[in-house]
């Protein structure tokens, strides 16, 4: 199978190696037998809706996000089109912010998002920065990992973590956390959460599977060093709670 | 009075904390709780400057306190490197007579990048050191530019900044600042000619987010860079380190002072040029400031060397959660000649705080160890897994894992006698130092 993956400001949307995601699906889909075409956009650049089974991107700054987002915006009817037909999305870290309705910054200004979802981001003046230990309904595992943003988001009703043991949510600490419909998979983890949780990775490549109507292969190629990193953090972190 | 009591209460808490060998924080605290505004009620020596920064603080303060005092300054500094408002107040009060006043040339801080617009409310330096600023310990930190925001209050009009040219973060401080001194290294042997690393925060300006270009690179982003839209770009600098030569550990200063480098590092090359240059705007000669940072060495030392068997070793004292502090050790190993084994060791990721966050082991680039010189790498420490992980997706052939550190160190012992870099942070460092015979 020939998979295209299409990140998004690979330079921009890069902090606390966001990259890895990507590195780590395409290496997962490799392993399955897929080839992976990679295809990047930077501002001004074109992006090929009908050709992407998967589309990516990673956390920014706030004033990287912002103008990012001016860019972004021209995508919009797009990536609701892409997303409504079941294309594979991940939007990771502070790029969640962009997939609402708007974003208000701490100064009081609101920028319009992609609205591909109805939820909006408040930015604060302070940080929310901290371990994260969680559950979603996709899969029995924990989800392990890391926040740091400065984003309030209110207005999610299909959210990735459906409660969060420890650390924060969406809005509130132990509250539901990122957002999940159809193939989009958008999470303020920041960082590689498809390296640090396995189950997760392997449920985003189902999704570029399910789009071309194909179960993921039943033999999958297995991963030590992720599996045992996980169990090890898994522990740690489930000591905290 | 209530001066006096706080003055009292720090030099008592002090006294007592160093019997009972505490740290230098807390009399502080308590000096702030009974005067909140005694900074500014003291009277402090008519020079204060203060250093911040990602990377390099201590190394840089310590080195200008050498440089004052071979000048003939007398120079009240915190040497236990306590950087926040509290520790600073510590240091002040216990030095200042029982009436506020502190008897010395120059008042000399270290200060929190993220703290220092707390630390400066009272007073202002008048000269203020940024060395750079880049991504380190995001946990705590959030990113670059959040840490810059905190840091702009930090700033007094009045204050002479003395920047790094080369560094396209850190250099924004200068807009709408008039007092401005600027370092920078000149291209030399060791420059690129683009950014190297896996991200690249010196494609885009931090200003207006346009795509910046490069005439040279010296490390990640730090280099000669030019926005395409708005023009900020490396100034022309004030104080200039030329014909840096790392294999033979020689740069000159301002064309015309020749300094032999103690430790072969980019890292200390910066933390000279932003010494020197505080020297000098301080009025400490060229050859006076020459005559202390020529082969300095550092007290702090982040570098230690030891005998483990057949090995002789360095230990590389790295940041973890700091992916340049990372890259740069991985850059002096890759520099090396001799045949040599590396030992990376995640075991406890802060010392000051708990996380399991191993994101920022995806922003260094291990690649660099992908040379014929490296015949070994070896992971350790309760993260080895997740170390494991981030080099399976590196080009290098040659790397194994071993959990525990005492047997790490156990089986180095026992077979080969290349040369051993170890490379961890202050965390992890003593649970290897255990175990091997250390130099002085």
């Amino acid at each position: 199978m020939e998979v295209t993956m299409i990140h998004f400001y690979p330079d921009l949307m890069n902090l606390y190696g966001s990259y890895a995601n990507v590195s780590a699906l395409r290496r997962y889909l490799e392993r399955l037998g897929c080839t992976v075409k990679m295809e990047t956009v930077i501002p001004c650049g074109s992006a090929d809706f009908t050709h992407g089974d998967f589309f990516y991107m990673g956390a920014g700054t706030e004033r990287t996000a912002k103008a990012v987002m001016e860019d972004f915006a021209r995508f919009r009817e797009d990536l609701k089109a892409a997303a409504a037909d079941g294309a594979a999305m991940l939007f990771a870290g502070t790029a969640m912010e962009l997939l609402g309705k708007s974003v208000r910054d701490a100064d009081g200004t609101e920028y319009s998002a992609a609205g591909l979802a109805e939820f909006t981001t408040e930015r604060r003046k302070t940080r929310i920065v901290g371990d994260v230990y969680g559950h979603t309904e996709l899969f029995p595992e924990a989800v392990v990992g890391f926040m740091n943003k400065c984003g309030v988001i209110t207005g999610v009703e299909t959210p990735l973590l459906s409660k969060v043991n420890l650390g924060h949510g969406n809005e509130l600490p132990g509250g539901p956390e990122g957002f999940h419909w159809k193939n989009v998979f958008a999470s303020e983890l920041t960082g590689p959460l498809l390296i640090k949780n396995p189950r997760m990775l392997e449920t985003v490549a189902a999704a570029v599977y399910a789009r071309r109507g194909q179960p993921l292969p039943v033999d999958r190629p297995p991963d030590p060093w992720a599996e045992t990193g996980y169990t090890v953090t898994e522990e740690q972190l489930r000591k905290r709670i | 009075m209530k001066m006096l009591l706080a003055i009292l209460l720090c030099k008592l808490g002090r006294a007592v904390g160093k019997l009972v060998g505490k740290g230098s924080s807390l009399p502080g605290k308590l000096a702030l709780k009974v005067c909140p505004d005694i900074l500014h009620r003291v009277q402090l020596p008519p020079r204060v400057i203060a250093v911040t920064g990602s990377n390099g603080k201590t190394s840089t303060v310590e080195m200008i306190a050498a440089i004052l005092r071979a000048g003939g300054k007398t120079v009240v500094y915190n040497e236990e490197g306590s950087n926040q408002i509290e520790g600073v107040t510590t240091l002040v009060l216990t030095r200042a007579t029982l009436t506020g006043k502190v008897h010395a040339d120059v008042l000399l801080i270290e200060s929190d990048e993220r703290y220092a617009a707390k630390t400066f409310r009272y007073f202002h330096p008048t000269e203020f050191v940024i060395t750079n600023l880049y991504r380190d310990q995001l946990t705590r930190n959030g990113h670059p530019e959040w840490v810059y925001d905190a840091l702009v209050p930090a700033i007094h009009p009045d204050t002479e900044l003395i920047l790094n040219a080369d560094d396209p973060l850190s250099s924004c401080f200068a807009e709408g600042h008039e007092k401005v001194q600027w370092f920078g290294l000149d291209r030399c042997s060791i420059s690129t000619d683009a950014p190297a690393g896996v991200y690249h925060d010196g494609a885009y300006c931090p200003l207006c987010k346009h795509p910046m270009e490069y005439e040279y690179a010296h490390y990640n982003q730090i280099g000669s860079y030019r926005c395409t839209n708005c023009g900020h770009a490396k100034p022309e600098t004030d104080f200039t380190a030329t014909a840096l030569d790392l294999d033979a550990g020689t740069l000159t200063l301002d064309g015309e002072t020749e300094i032999q480098l103690a430790f072969r590092s980019i890292y200390n090359v910066y933390n000279i040029l932003a010494a020197y240059a505080a020297g000098r705007r301080a009025g400490i000669p060229a050859e006076t400031i020459a005559g202390v940072i020529n082969r300095y060495v550092l007290k702090n030392g982040r570098m230690q060397t030891f005998r483990l068997g057949a090995h002789h070793g360095t230990l590389l004292t790295s940041k973890h959660e700091n992916s340049i502090a990372y890259d740069t050790n991985l850059r002096y190993v890759a520099s090396a000649k001799e045949d040599c084994v590396v030992l990376v060791i995640v075991d406890a990721v802060s010392r000051k705080y708990f996380t399991s966050e191993t994101s920022w082991l995806w922003d260094i680039d291990f690649d660099q160890l992908n040379v014929p010189q490296v015949k070994q790498v070896i992971l350790s420490g309760r993260y080895c897994n997740d170390l494991a992980e981030r080099f399976s997706f590196s080009a290098l052939p040659e790397w194994r894992v071993e959990p525990e550190i005492a047997a790490a160190a156990e089986q180095l012992r026992e077979s080969g006698s290349e040369k051993l870099y170890v490379i961890t942070c202050f965390s992890d460092r003593d649970k290897f130092l255990a175990h091997v015979e250390k130099e002085a």
